[in-house]
């Protein structure tokens, strides 16, 4: 049965495959003997016929792309190489990128750990000490000193300290 | 690809013989530039008619082509040669196209303006008598008239028609290329015909009743 699509006159589903074979050169035996029978008797697929040899002659006054000459395959070369240079450099910087980013994150780490230390050297932790402490700064860095004692309170203890001088001094 | 490969003087080069795509093919796989270069002269005209007829943009006709070899050759040594090396050349430049159109989001040029009267005669006179057009500068003429009308149809029916009619891929190959069934490509191929044809004539009554109005305008 022939169909409407809006476009006209179409050829019956099932012989459009055939038509376009014969418009081509390409049908023969029982398929061209098909073909003939029906369209000798299917006006729809004679019109669809006609006009698709219409369409083949003016399709075919169109000049088909020109070869784009002997430099195409120049060029062509040229933008392989260039890709193959962008490509291995690419490969040798993906090598390191992840040494390069581990060294920058360590640098980083180390930098805020620094600043961290130092500002709280500097203000937190001077405002942490209670009110009135004063710091005394040390004369000398003696380790292997006695501790130094504080004043005698009684006569024992004046007693103890004279004692533990002698002791030293033998 | 080792460039020192390209020193040797190969059979091809010398004219001794004709090698067939498949030793140029294997060539290349072994890193020989120059049968890589062999590959795209023989190719390239078919590239570019394929590419021509997909984008309908001149301009963008010759990148694209040559985006299609670099492609071939950056996947060339994964090619295993089951299919010819033209097959999964158009393949890729197929899909090259696809690509291309779709980053581009380029919308099909729709010329909605109606033919003049010399036009429709013009192809008239190529429809009734198979006369095609002598001087360049119709045939140039003919070839815009035709651009607009196939411009109307849907882009798989102008690309099937293009690449058939005017670019000369067979029908085979049409459907190798698209990954169609060889009877689908028939079917499809008719009803665009039937399509471009009924827009050729649409355009001819349009001509004709613009021709009748300005002739009842000059007698009043």
């Amino acid at each position: 049965m022939p169909r409407d699509t809006g476009f006209g006159s179409v050829a019956c589903e099932g012989y459009e495959a055939l038509l376009e074979d014969y418009l081509n050169g390409e049908l023969s035996g029982a398929d061209a003997r098909v073909a003939s029978e029906h369209w000798q008797n299917c006006a729809a697929c004679r019109d669809a016929l006609q006009n698709a040899a219409a369409s083949l002659r003016l399709l075919r006054t169109a000049e088909p792309s020109a070869d784009p000459g002997p430099g195409f395959a120049h060029m062509v070369m040229a933008r392989i190489r260039t890709a193959e240079t962008e490509y291995d450099n690419a490969g040798h910087a993906n090598f390191w990128q992840p040494f390069v980013s581990l060294g920058w994150r360590f640098v980083a780490s180390a930098t805020f750990a620094v600043g961290l230390l130092v500002s709280y050297n500097a203000g937190l932790g001077h405002r942490l000490q209670p009110a009135g402490t004063q710091v005394r700064p040390i004369q000398s860095l003696d380790l292997f000193a006695p501790e130094p004692a504080g004043a005698p309170a009684n006569r024992s203890e004046v007693l103890m300290m004279v004692a533990d001088n002698s002791h030293a001094k033998f | 690809m080792a460039a020192s490969a390209t020193a040797l003087t190969l059979p091809f080069q010398s004219g001794e013989r004709k090698v067939d795509d498949r030793e140029l093919v294997r060539l290349s796989q072994n890193g020989t530039e120059a049968a890589f270069e062999e590959l795209v002269r023989r190719h390239q005209q078919r590239v570019f008619a394929l590419v021509a007829g997909i984008l309908h943009r001149p301009d963008d006709v010759e990148d694209v082509a040559q985006q299609v070899f670099l492609k071939a050759y950056l996947g060339i040594k994964r090619f295993d040669q089951r299919a010819a090396f033209s097959t999964w050349l158009y393949k890729i430049a197929v899909n090259e196209c696809w690509d291309y159109l779709r980053k581009k989001k380029v919308r099909p040029l729709v010329y909605e303006a109606d033919l003049s009267e010399e036009q429709v005669s013009r192809l008239d006179g190529i429809v009734s008598t198979n006369r095609p057009p002598e001087s360049a500068s119709v045939r140039t003429e003919t070839r815009e008239i035709l651009d607009r009308m196939l411009s109307t149809l849907p882009e798989q029916d102008k690309q099937l028609l293009v690449l058939k009619e005017i670019e000369g891929f067979s029908v085979q190959e049409l459907a190798e290329i698209l990954d169609l069934n060889v009877n689908t490509v028939k079917v499809r191929l008719f009803r665009a015909r039937g399509r471009i044809m009924e827009t050729y004539r649409r355009r001819q009554n349009s001509a004709a009743k613009g021709h009748a109005t300005s002739a009842a305008n000059r007698k009043e």
